[in-house]
């Protein structure tokens, strides 16, 4: 059960430039293709910081935002948006399943 | 903010706004906004010796289109020159739309404006820098070909 | 004999794109590097196709008027394997789309679809984009005359144009050369269609301001009769009055249906032929013979006469009742007699519509090679075409494709969805088209029943853009966003057909997801009981109205 769901909690987030992939910011202020090494802000003004902070490495990677998550009781953290969780874990349907069955 | 002409010294003329412009018009520099309408520099494309159009953002692109009709259309032939977002990767179309003076505080503009006129060798279509579009090489091509 | 029967491009073509693709290796050098803003170098890569979605950049290559070699194909295959994952995606605009290139590699990907003569100019930015026509083009039994000669001759003269590369909006144009429109030229920013008048002259009727996005618009007529030498001075004309007057003060107000709206299409021909007043004496006349040289590689091949009526065709279709099914729905007539035109469906029941892999797209490549002049079309309803088959020959063409998964018989049917990628790549979606299409073609999948149905176009868009067309589906599915939860609005009664070109209506509040196909059957079963003999879907809809579908739809879901 996700134990927090205001939309308090925050991880920032960008696409990498040299590859589009999707990454985020970690503690260290490298960025990471885990978002469960996500640092999370928990409060307005440290968002804003982790913004910042973001912006500040935003050479190797376009445009970072902050992404609103949850965190279950055992630590894992989840976006709220659909789009978020879509960027996190990918496509929601399988895009070359039908094909490998049918070549197999 | 640096000033780059592919044709020498450019001209020392003060531009005047386009409203100042009108109430003297026997003044030789102008500078339009790219919504002011520049046919009525018609009747004195002859007097004039600078003519300035303005890209608000390097994106925003209707000083294209007023700079083919001052060349084109009207047969304007004193230097024209482009301000505000002048940037090097436009700058191939801005040689092609007739500007031929520019300003720009990008790095690098200047090397970038000495080559832009080589990076396409080949134009498809006819605009206002007299180069030859594909289709007239190819239509002088075929005459070679049967004579 | 030419290798293929489309345009043929020369050393000049080559040359320039060629240096296209090295000068942007450089744009990607210099932004790599830090030397351009992602401000300053969004437009520059845009320019050549390449966008950012969710998860990776996204390369929109071409298809020009949607025509394709069997090389070309197996390049793209190629091109899909090594700087993709092995697949592409088949556009409503006759592009195809690798998702997943990396920025460092999109220029030794563009460099290697040059070697096919290929590109991904302005398939995206605020440009004249690719120029899309009939994909039945040159084999069409209703053809006045063939629309990819003058979309050839559009898409030189828009390639890199030096004033109409910084629009205020992207602009699309589409051609068709046949009184029924497959190229949806009332839809588009500029539809062209070629017409006979009374003396007997080909010209073209130009139709402006038509497009779906959030605003969607029926196109008007400009001109009636342009002849067709003026073709590239009138266009530049509209274009300058749009570069000039389009607004740009608002993005979702920026394309020319909203300027031709504001000021009337009565100013908007005043204008554009005060300006065509102008350019139609200069150096943008067509002399005949530019035209006839373009022309000329757009020559049919040369078909050697085959039976009209074969034993073994008929034979087969007694035996396998979809393959009787598929000569229906698949296999058009062709001018040429003992041929047709087959259509691949890219939409075998439960996959993404309009995905192809590189081996699927290979074996295309491969059945074209055997049966089809090497010859492939790409349909704005995300299906391949062969263009020239042999009837004698539609029994192996179908167990070719059959093989590959693109024998369904079902084009034009229920499960011939146009769907956009949605949110499950797009950064502008709002909610996931695929999944629904999915669904709604498995459920369907029973081609007996699909052919009972008939005719019945169902277009999904995962937001406002339109990209899957929703307006212009008989049944047309939007999904959207409401606080957080995937929502899906059904409109009945658009039509995108030449003269009966209509936007759909809204049917009532939106639906969740998983009851789209609930809601779907019940549109499908108020039309299969109330339906008149051999009444379209849409032809009931507009018969009887929304209500009865209403109804029925909102006491099922």
């Amino acid at each position: 059960m996700a134990k927090n769901l205001s939309g308090d909690l925050q991880v920032a987030s960008a696409n990498r430039l040299a590859d589009g992939v999707v990454v985020w910011l970690d503690d260290a202020g490298e960025w990471t293709t885990r978002l469960e090494r996500a640092a999370i802000s928990r409060d307005r003004r440290s968002g804003e910081i982790l913004l910042l902070r973001a912006q500040a490495e935003a050479f190797v990677v376009i445009d970072p935002f902050l992404v609103a998550v949850a965190e279950d009781d055992d630590g894992t953290i989840e976006p709220l948006s659909l789009r978020e969780r879509i960027r996190a874990s990918g496509l929601t349907f399988d895009a070359i399943a039908a094909d490998a069955v049918r070549y197999a | 903010m640096k000033l780059f002409s592919e044709t020498g010294l450019p001209a020392t003329y003060v531009a005047l706004p386009f409203a100042d412009w009108r109430t003297r018009s026997d003044w030789p520099a102008v500078a339009l906004a790219n919504t002011d309408p520049v046919e009525e520099l018609a009747a004195h494309v002859d007097r004039l010796r600078l003519v300035v159009l303005h890209f608000p953002k390097f994106s925003d692109g209707r000083a294209y289109s007023q700079a083919r009709l001052l060349r084109g259309r009207m047969g304007y032939r004193g230097e024209l020159r482009a301000t505000g977002g002048v940037l090097q990767d436009q700058v191939a179309f801005m040689l092609r739309c007739g500007f031929d003076s520019f300003e720009s505080d990008q790095k690098g503009f200047g090397e970038a404006l000495a080559r832009a006129r080589t990076v396409f060798s080949v134009v498809y279509q006819p605009a206002e820098d007299g180069r030859a579009p594909v289709s007239l090489l190819r239509h002088e091509r075929r005459n070679a070909a049967l004579t | 004999m030419p290798d293929t029967y489309f345009y043929r491009y020369d050393d000049y073509d080559r040359t320039l794109v060629g240096e296209r693709v090295e000068q942007f290796r450089d744009q990607v050098r210099r932004r790599l590097a830090g030397e351009l803003t992602e401000e300053q170098f969004k437009p520059l890569r845009l320019h050549n196709g390449l966008y950012l979605q969710l998860h990776a950049y996204m390369l929109r290559i071409a298809i020009p008027y949607g025509t394709l070699s069997s090389r070309q194909l197996r390049k793209l295959a190629d091109i899909s394997r090594k700087y993709d994952r092995g697949y592409g995606h088949f556009t409503t605009r006759q592009n195809l789309q690798l998702n997943w290139i990396r920025l460092e590699d999109a220029p030794d990907a563009l460099a290697a679809l040059a070697e096919v003569d290929m590109h991904a100019l302005q398939t995206s930015g605020n440009c004249i984009r690719n120029v899309t026509a009939d994909h039945f083009a040159g084999a069409a039994a209703d053809e006045i005359e063939d629309p990819r000669i003058w979309a050839e001759i559009v898409r030189q003269w828009s390639t890199l144009h030096p004033e109409f590369t910084y629009l205020p909006r992207k602009f699309k144009i589409a051609i068709t050369g046949s009184p029924n429109d497959r190229a949806a030229v009332r839809v588009h920013d500029i539809g062209l269609r070629l017409w006979r008048n009374d003396e007997g002259e080909v010209g073209f009727e130009v139709i402006v301001g038509g497009g779906l996005g959030r605003t969607p618009m029926i196109g008007k007529t400009l001109r009636a009769f342009l002849p067709r030498n003026e073709l590239l001075a009138y266009l530049e004309a509209t274009l300058r009055v749009y570069n000039r007057y389009g607004r740009r003060d608002n993005l979702y107000k920026a394309r020319i249906k909203i300027l031709v709206h504001e000021v009337g299409v009565e100013r908007m021909r005043a204008d554009v032929e005060a300006e065509y007043a102008e350019t139609r004496d200069g150096l943008l006349g067509l002399s005949s013979e530019t035209i006839e040289a373009i022309a000329q590689q757009f020559a049919p091949p040369d078909l050697p006469s085959r039976p009209t009526v074969v034993g073994a065709v008929e034979a087969l279709k007694l035996e396998d009742r979809d393959f009787a099914l598929w000569l229906k729905s698949n296999v058009a007539p062709h001018r040429a007699a003992g041929y047709a035109i087959v259509t691949a469906s890219l939409k075998p029941a439960g996959a993404p519509p309009g995905d192809a892999s590189a081996v699927q797209m290979e074996g295309v490549a491969d059945i074209a090679d055997t049966y089809s002049q090497s010859e492939l079309r790409v349909s704005h309803e995300q299906n391949l075409t062969l263009p020239h088959v042999a009837i004698e020959d539609l029994p192996a063409v179908y167990a070719a494709l059959g093989r590959l998964g693109f024998a369904e018989a079902n084009v034009g049917k229920i499960t011939d969805i146009i769907a956009c990628p949605g949110l499950d790549y797009c950064a502008l979606a709002n909610a996931r088209s695929i999944p629904v299409a999915q669904r709604l073609s498995s459920h369907f999948a029973n081609l007996a029943r699909q052919h009972d149905i008939g005719d019945l176009k169902i277009k999904i868009s995962g937001c406002i853009n339109a990209c899957g067309h929703h307006h212009v589906g008989h049944i047309g599915i939007l999904g959207v966003d409401k606080n957080g939860v995937e929502l899906y609005q059904i409109s009945l009664g658009g039509d995108v057909d030449f003269g009966r070109t209509a936007l759909g209506t809204i049917i009532g509040p939106a639906v969740t997801a998983d009851k789209v196909v609930e809601a779907v059957d019940a549109v499908v079963a108020t039309y299969l009981d109330v339906r008149n003999d051999g009444e379209r879907f849409v032809d009931t809809y507009r018969r009887i109205g929304a209500q009865p579908f209403k109804e029925r739809l909102y006491e099922t879901v």
